[in-house]
């Protein structure tokens, strides 16, 4: 599909494209100095209309637009425009408001990664907005780029797993964040279930998904629970956990469920699974 | 009735405040930059001053269903302060264009020095340059002294009567104002200055043109729901429910829709609630369940 930024050009009519064009033109005489001024009014000059939903690739950068509004592809053309450092970059984000900082963090998708983005990586991870984290990690490859990149590492991955299973983002939504979960992610989003089962609270609904990847101290009994729990969800999960895992105890377990399982699709799951035992 | 508070720094209330305005009637508050209450001394609190009052204290606000924005300036007191004046004179411009600043403000005269005077002339040109209408505090001390100062220079400066807001007015300010076609505020105080007593005289005798009340609650001894008081001594004195109405909604939301960038018809609901939300790792709920609430 088209870049976001010819989705905007097509998308773009007067007086925005026309301010669009001064900015772009004031930028390229003054620098990435311009930038503070310009990016607070990206929204309301341009609008926060959105662009036509898509996955767009350019190298080994990926990122999905559904979410993308004409402001942010606008950011994205003036950050690629004039090159900012680290610092501009960092700065943009940490004095911006609310708006700008998603404008930054959807840009971070489609840039080269830098030291900067490795800094504002950690400020997601810090963050409890859930625009934030989403338009940082949830629209784009770029956490799992940044651990390609070797700036960011296993430890700061889990982190980030952490962080969404305590904002219940949903784990498929970071990408190919699933395929790099490790015994400490599991362990770190256990006993952040253990905690919230203790106080009254569902678990992420992702945790039986994660500790079937890489099992450690009480995940298999973990799993054991979940496919008898009264939380269809949780049992989906569990099962589709069980059948990733092939635990033997787990399967034989499962043969037994699948007769008291009312959901259908869960059902299936199960049966598939142990066929294939 | 619904309210716009065109003048409370929330940044020093607590969330009872929050709670008790909007269930009074508050669906929008302003924010001026202000003193707080002892000098800084550097630009870095300014900064963080400001990203609290377009970021943090906007999404605490919203949390009440009470829409947030401010106006952004170098106040009169710590004009007189060479440690930060012009440094932030520096700063003003990035944060004179976000999104949720309507304007410029509080500016003007305090102890009515030179320096004041100066960054106070600055300060409206930073006005014209971005567009934005103007919120004035006049001093507090020999008031109509300076209040016919900062029209003085206004005038020389020919600058649209129509986008400057004229603050902390009284019955003595009102008739000045009349003639010139700013807009007057009125900050109704606990025990001094205005009450609301006070101000329905006056509304009685001038009307609700050009008029618009505010509590300028703060660190001090202030009322958040001055407002919404004030509308019930309106009511009960007789004015009609629609001036009421013009006064502590229409006329501010007005004044500062001059700056382009109010969403008026955003305000026909309360601002977004969203109180399973936390915001740079700061809780305000403190890990209650959001589901209970
Ligand atoms: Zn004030």
């Amino acid at each position: 599909m088209s870049s976001p930024l010819e989705a905007l050009t097509a998308s773009l009519a007067e007086p925005a494209a026309g301010w669009l064009a001064a900015s772009r033109a004031r930028l390229a005489r003054e620098g990435p100095g311009l930038l503070p001024v310009l990016f607070p009014a990206l929204a309301r000059r341009l609008g926060r209309d959105l662009l036509p939903a898509g996955l767009h690739r350019d190298g080994a950068m990926l990122v999905e637009t559904g979410a993308w509004r004409r402001c942010d592809a606008a950011g994205l053309a003036l950050a690629e425009d004039c090159a900012p450092d680290d610092a501009s970059l960092v700065d943009l984000f940490l004095h911006g408001d609310m708006e700008e900082r998603i404008i930054v963090l959807r840009a971070l998708g489609l840039l080269p990664i830098t030291d900067g983005t490795i800094r504002l990586l950690g400020e997601v991870q810090r963050t409890n907005i859930g625009v934030h984290f989403e338009a940082a990690v949830c629209e784009s490859n770029l956490a799992v780029r940044a651990l390609e990149h070797g700036g960011w590492n296993q430890e700061d991955l889990d982190r980030l797993v952490l962080k969404a299973a305590f904002l219940d983002v949903r784990l498929p939504r970071l990408f190919e964040v699933f395929d790099h979960v490790g015994a400490e992610t599991s362990r770190m989003v256990q006993g952040l279930a253990t905690e919230r089962e203790a106080a009254g609270r569902d678990p992420w609904v992702d945790t039986n998904r994660v500790v079937a990847r890489a099992p450690v101290d009480g995940s298999l009994e973990r799993l054991r629970r979940g496919l008898a729990d009264a939380r269809e969800e949780q049992r989906l999960a569990a099962a589709e956990g069980v059948a990733y895992l092939r635990d033997a105890e787990l399967l034989k377990l499962a043969a037994e469920r699948i007769d008291h399982e009312s959901s259908e699709s869960i059902r299936s799951i199960l049966a598939a699974a142990v066929t294939r035992a | 009735m619904r309210i716009f508070e065109p003048h409370a720094h929330m940044f020093s209330r607590i969330t009872d405040d929050y709670e008790a305005m909007a269930l009074s009637g508050v669906r929008a508050v302003l924010e001026p930059a202000f003193w707080l209450g002892q000098n800084r001394t550097h630009v870095g609190t300014f900064i963080d001053y400001f990203d609290t009052i377009i970021g943090w204290e906007r999404f605490r606000s919203q949390q009440f269903g009470i829409h947030h924005f401010c106006t952004m300036a170098l106040n009169p007191r710590e004009a007189n302060d060479d440690r930060v004046n012009d440094a932030v004179m520096e700063i003003l411009p990035r944060y004179l264009e976000k999104d949720s600043v309507l304007g410029v403000g509080e500016i003007g005269l305090d102890d009515q020095t030179s320096k004041e005077e100066k960054y106070f002339i600055a300060q409206l040109e930073l006005a014209v340059t971005h567009d934005l209408p103007v919120l004035i505090h006049t001093p507090h001390r020999d008031k109509v002294k300076g209040f016919a100062r900062c029209i003085d220079i206004l005038r020389d400066m020919g600058f649209p009567m129509e986008r400057i807001l004229l603050d902390h007015g009284n019955e003595e300010t009102i008739r000045v104002t009349k003639d010139i076609g700013c807009v007057s505020g009125f900050s109704i105080y606990p025990g001094t200055k205005m009450s609301p007593t006070r101000m329905v005289k006056i509304v009685q005798e001038y009307g609700v043109d050009g008029m618009i009340i505010n509590s300028a609650c703060d660190w001090g001894v202030s009322d958040p729901l001055s407002v919404p008081k004030t509308v019930d001594k309106l009511l009960q004195a007789g004015v009609a429910e629609s001036d009421v109405s013009k006064l502590v909604w229409d006329n501010p939301v007005n004044f500062f829709a001059q700056s382009g960038r109010l969403d008026v018809g955003s305000m026909d609901r309360p601002a977004a609630r969203d109180l399973a939300s936390t915001y740079e790792g700061n809780s305000v709920l403190r890990g209650q369940d959001p589901g209970s609430y």
